[in-house]
Formats: structure tokens, C-alpha cells, sequence
């Protein structure tokens, strides 16, 4: 494990803590604080901004521990949202279900569906697997598209808002906190399985899946696992957007090229890292946010250059070359970097 | 009985041109070990060009196609030379997330300059119909058919004898081997991306004019996966069987599934025969089963 000089542990405890130092107490003191004193200063477009933000870092999660950490690479992680989307509310909205158990319902059934879909990783890998991935997308959103009676088909599907105990989350504040303590609990989770022994036996996997079988890692059980851990954070992070942040869904919302972005945002963040998902998301999100708020907007009215509705084609351009530039200057992604910086920041004024 | 014979004939038709698009495929693949995903967008984006250059522009088609091809061409050298190439013996979900990427850009690329997203080719090929026992049968199908035959046959030669061809199969067999006998890899690749975007280009024009410019090319692109997956990665033989057996599942599955189930069908099959084909022969009809050692 990677110290700072001068740190010294003293008990097992001591050398588990996820924070060692005081300082680091400290700073998440500081940044939960700061979580959560975000609402008083942010309007309410904003705080919305920080919802969704929130909310993919949890499908994010998901993600990097299926693709990050076990290696199977996932290019249908919108189809399987979806299903948690639309489990939690039907069930919420259709059969009277209280809010927190169809959550759980939802990320359940995205998890099964997911090992269901995983099943061919179990004989394929790489490019094999994505494409079944790829298929796993279109096939999903395929039957929520037709399966209108229950789902609402192309038309939709409208979410009642979600509810604890009598207590309804109306406003934009009081979704965030809700969407904030799931998020935290759901960081927290994913820190902690890298360092169970699924976990480990997930970077087993992902480094080499037969030398991982040939010491006597079960792989059927453990890629399946990893499907079903990824697919149940997408379900939840799905619910979530159903009830707290569209309040109603439609099948546009889960897109293919969502699914893009979600691979991306885990590549920019850094894959198989904690902290990548984080800042992946942030930048993906802010950059989705400032340009459909302030770019777009003043360049269609600017430039008349080009036909009209030209510049809604600049968000996947952008996007699209955010990517491919992440992967050919920093494939190891925003996390990298930050270790990098930590590491120049502790051993200042010298360079190493 | 009538429907069933036309449902066969424009299913093969159509299914060899998914093979033509998947042979570019299969080609990038083989030669330097890159999944190409951004298939569907590079056959929209030349199908939209072709637009340009035919409609746009004015020009006749024997003119407009050839210089369609050229631009083709260029595309492919420009996505070999700037993406790909920084990228070689980067890992391969690295060169998955860049295709992924690189399809992202297309699109928007596309919007920015084609907003209206939906417009027409003038036909290339006479409409009239033609009878084929009980079926009726549009003859832009079966040029389009004839077409991609033509191709592959013109591309198998072109693998068998020409100097170029050999040294691309040989790369695909074993690229140290290759380049330790001083044929330069790296012009290769991107002499594989070439093709393969001209391939898409062709595949992109065919459908194009018959169907109309829309994002359903996207989803030709995608097909194509289907038929690579069913065919074999590495096989160019399984890409041409392939094709006219997904085309075929796929219109008799839509013609007779449609009342049974939902409609929309024909256009999810593709997918559904990619899952049981990974389940029942994960490496396709002809491709090569990779032995793995630790």
C-alpha cells in the first residue's frame, strides 16, 4: 500500500482504514460538509446537475467494477439502467410498491438480467463479449419499446416521486441528499469489495482469467457475480433517475450512445480505480451540462454559418474526441493523474 | 407461398450486402487486430457524403461514386494514421473504447453538417421490378446483390495474387514474422482501414439508394456485427455465408414473427442470433478457435 512518509501503523486496524492520516479524516470532513451545504448556494438547475452527476457515478461504479476490475467490457450499460428504471416504476407506480423496495427490486432485476447477458463471458471474452453486450442493449430497449402495455411503449411512462416513510421527495434539495447518502453508500461499497476476495478475485480475472481458474478461482461464479454487482448498481442508479431526477421515462433516455458515454466516462476516470468513476462522471456530466446550457444555445444563435441545427451536433463531436483523446494521451485516465498530483504534492519542494 | 419466396430472395440480397460492410470488418480485424464499432457510423457518413458529391454538388454518378470512393479511402488512412496507430499494442478494450469513441464523433460530426438527418439518393439502378416465379422483386436488389459478389470476388484476388494482398494475409498470420522480413506493418493497417472504409462506403451507397439516407444505416452497420459473429472474426469466407443467412433469418423472421410478437422484430433478430451463436459456437461457422496458453 502507498504511504506518505512518517506514516507508521501500529494495529491490523490501523493498516485497514480506508483514511489513516488525520488529515485525510479532515479533508472528508471538509468535503462531506461541503456536500452538504452544497443546496443552500445552488440553484435549483444546478443541484439538478449535481443529481444526475451523482447518480451516474453510481451506474459508473457499477460499471468500473464489471469492466475495471473483473475486465469484461460492458457497451450495454444503458439497456441495463433501463431495466432498474422501469422494474422500480412499475412497480412503484403501477402495483403501489413503497419507493425504497422497488429501488431494491429494480437493481435486482437489472442484476439477474445482467448475469442472464453474462452468461457468454463465460466462453467469450473481448470483442466477442461486447458485442453481446451491444446486443444485450438493442434487445432490452426493444421490449420496453413494444411492450407498451406495461412500460408505455414510445410514448411513456410517468414515475410517481419518490417517497420514505410518508415523507416525499419533492424538492430538488431534498432529492439530493437522498441521491447523495445512496451515492456515498455505494462509493464506500465499491472501495471496499477491491479489497474482499471477490475483489481481488476480480483483478485475478481481469489479468489473466485461466491462470485465475488454474489457482482455483471459480470463474463462473465470479464473472457472473461481477455482472450481477455491475447490473444491480445500474438498476438502483436507474431507479433513481426514474423517481428523483426525469420523473417520467421514455425510451430515448436509453440510448446505444448512452452506453458509449458510460464506457468513456469510466476510461476518461481511470479504469479499475475508485476514484476514476468519480472523475470521470464530473467531467463528462459538467462538460454535458455547461455546453447544452451556455455553448449551444449562443452558438445557434450566433453562427449562422452552417444549416440550422448544426450545433446540436457539437455535443458528440466534443464528447466523442474527449475520448479518443483520453485514450491516446492518458490512457490511464483522470485517476492517474491524481495520483500524480498527490504524490508531487507530499514530497514537495522535491521532485521526488 | 408467394410471400416466402420473396421474403428469400430479398433476405440473400440484402445479406450480401451486410457481408460486404462486415468484409471490412473482418479485414481490420484479420490485419491488425482492431474491432471496428464505429462501423455503423462510417457507413452513414459516407452514404451522406455520397449525398453531397451526387445531390449537393451535382455530379453524374460515374463521376460522383469514384471520387466518393477516393474520399473513402482518405477516411480510412486518417483514422488508421491518427487514432489507431498511437494506439498499437495498447490493450484491447483500449482499442474498442477508441472505435467506441470514434463513433461518438461520427455522429455528432454527421448532425453537424447533415442536421435534417433523413434525405434521399437519386436511385442509382433501374427500378423496374422483376418476377421470379410468385415474387416480385425490386432489380436495384439484385444489383446490389451482384455487386457485392463482384467485390468479393474481386477481393479474393486481390488477397491471392497481388503483392499487397500476400503481405496483408501474411500480417494477419503473424505480424512479427512480417515485419521481421522488412514489410512495413504499420502501411498495412492502414492499408486495411482504407479498404475497409471504402467497403463501408459501397455497402453505404447500395443501401442508401435504395432505402434512403436515415440513422437506419447505423443499424446496417450493426448488423453487420451479427454476421462477422456468425461467420467467424477472422474469416472472409464466413463474412459471405454469413450475410445472406442473416439476412435471410432476419426478413423471414420478420415477415412471419411480426403477428406473433411485437413489431420491429426484423430489426432486433440480428441480435438475438448474436447471443445464441455465443452460447451454442462462440467462434462462428469458419472461425479459428484460439487456443490459450498462460
Amino acid at each position: 500500500m502507498f504511504l506518505p512518509a512518517g506514516v507508521r501503523n501500529y494495529s491490523y486496524a490501523q493498516d485497514m482504514a480506508i483514511f489513516r492520516t488525520k488529515t485525510q479524516w479532515v479533508l472528508l470532513g471538509v468535503l462531506l460538509l461541503l456536500l452538504m451545504v452544497m443546496p443552500s448556494f445552488l440553484s435549483n438547475y444546478w443541484l439538478s446537475v449535481c443529481n444526475i452527476i451523482a447518480i451516474t457515478i453510481i451506474a459508473a461504479t457499477g460499471l468500473n467494477i464489471l469492466t475495471g476490475y473483473c475486465g469484461q467490457l460492458s457497451i450495454g450499460h444503458a439497456g441495463f439502467i433501463a431495466v432498474g428504471a422501469y422494474t422500480s416504476a412499475i412497480l412503484s407506480g403501477q402495483l403501489g410498491m413503497p419507493f425504497l423496495l422497488s429501488m431494491l427490486c429494480g437493481g435486482l432485476m437489472a442484476g439477474f438480467i445482467g448475469m442472464l447477458f453474462g452468461l457468454p463471458s463465460l466462453r467469450v471474452k473481448g470483442f466477442y463479449l461486447a458485442i453481446s453486450t451491444i446486443a444485450a442493449q438493442f434487445i432490452i430497449m426493444w421490449v420496453i419499446r413494444n411492450w407498451s402495455e406495461v412500460t408505455g411503449g414510445n410514448i411513456g411512462l410517468s414515475v410517481p416521486t419518490a417517497e420514505i416513510f410518508g415523507y416525499s421527495f419533492t424538492s430538488q434539495a431534498s432529492k439530493y441528499y437522498l441521491i447523495l447518502a445512496i451515492t456515498v453508500l455505494v462509493i464506500f461499497f465499491a472501495k471496499n469489495l477491491a479489497r474482499t476476495r471477490p475483489g481481488r478475485a476480480f483483478v485475478a480475472i481481469r489479468d489473466n482469467d485461466l491462470a485465475a481458474q488454474v489457482m482455483g478461482i471459480n470463474l463462473f461464479r465470479y464473472k457472473l457475480l461481477a455482472f450481477f454487482i455491475g447490473c444491480f448498481f445500474a438498476g438502483i442508479a436507474g431507479s433513481l433517475l426514474a423517481h428523483c431526477y426525469y420523473g417520467f421515462l421514455n425510451p430515448e433516455f436509453f440510448d446505444f450512445k448512452e452506453s458509449i458515454l458510460y464506457a468513456g466516462m469510466i476510461i476518461i476516470g481511470g479504469l479499475g480505480t475508485s476514484v476514476g468513476p468519480i472523475f470521470g462522471v464530473i467531467l463528462i456530466r459538467l462538460l454535458d451540462s455547461i455546453l447544452s446550457l451556455e455553448v449551444v444555445p449562443f452558438l445557434e444563435t450566433h453562427v449562422t454559418l452552417f444549416t440550422s441545427g448544426w450545433a446540436s451536433g457539437l455535443k458528440p463531436m466534443i464528447f466523442g474526441a474527449v475520448i479518443v483523446l483520453f485514450l491516446i494521451l492518458e490512457p490511464r485516465g483522470l485517476a492517474h493523474r491524481w495520483q500524480l498530483f498527490k504524490t508531487s504534492y507530499r514530497i514537495w519542494p522535491f521532485s521526488y | 407461398m408467394a410471400d416466402l419466396l420473396q421474403f428469400v430472395i430479398t433476405g440473400i440480397t440484402v445479406g450480401m450486402v451486410y457481408s460486404l460492410i462486415a468484409m471490412g470488418f473482418v479485414l481490420i480485424w484479420k490485419s491488425s487486430g482492431v474491432a471496428n464499432l464505429a462501423l455503423g457510423q462510417l457507413v452513414l457518413i459516407s452514404s451522406w457524403i455520397t449525398y453531397a458529391i451526387l445531390v449537393q454538388a451535382g455530379l453524374p454518378p460515374w463521376l460522383g461514386v469514384p471520387i466518393v470512393i477516393v474520399i473513402a479511402f482518405g477516411l480510412g488512412w486518417l483514422i488508421e494514421r491518427f487514432l489507431l496507430r498511437p494506439l498499437i499494442a495498447q490493450p484491447i478494450l483500449s482499442l474498442i473504447a477508441v472505435t467506441l469513441g470514434l463513433s461518438y464523433f461520427l455522429d455528432g460530426l454527421i448532425t453537424f453538417i447533415w442536421p435534417w438527418s433523413v434525405d434521399a439518393l437519386p436511385r442509382l439502378f433501374p427500378q423496374d421490378t422483376i418476377h421470379i416465379g410468385t415474387a416480385v422483386v425490386s432489380q436495384e436488389y439484385l444489383w446490389a446483390a451482384g455487386i457485392s459478389l463482384l467485390l468479393f470476388t474481386a477481393l479474393t484476388l486481390y488477397f491471392k495474387y497481388s503483392r499487397m494482398g500476400i503481405a496483408m494475409r501474411a500480417t494477419a498470420d503473424d505480424q512479427m514474422a512480417v515485419q521481421a522480413c522488412g514489410i512495413p506493418v504499420t502501411k498495412i493497417f492502414s492499408r486495411s482501414w482504407m479498404l475497409a472504409c471504402a467497403m463501408a462506403a459501397i455497402g453505404g451507397i447500395l443501401m442508401a439508394s435504395i432505402g434512403g439516407i436515415g440513422h437506419g444505416l447505423i443499424d446496417t452497420g450493426m448488423k453487420s456485427f451479427s454476421v462477422v459473429i456468425l461467420g467467424g472474426l477472422d474469416s472472409f469466407l464466413g463474412a459471405m455465408i454469413a450475410g445472406p443467412i442473416i439476412g435471410l433469418v432476419e426478413n423471414l423472421g420478420g415477415g412471419y414473427l411480426t403477428a406473433l410478437t411485437w413489431p420491429g422484430i426484423k430489426e432486433v433478430i440480428p441480435f438475438i442470433m448474436i447471443i445464441i451463436v455465443m452460447m451454442i459456437k462462440p467462434y462462428g461457422l469458419f472461425g479459428e478457435v484460439r487456443i490459450e496458453r498462460i
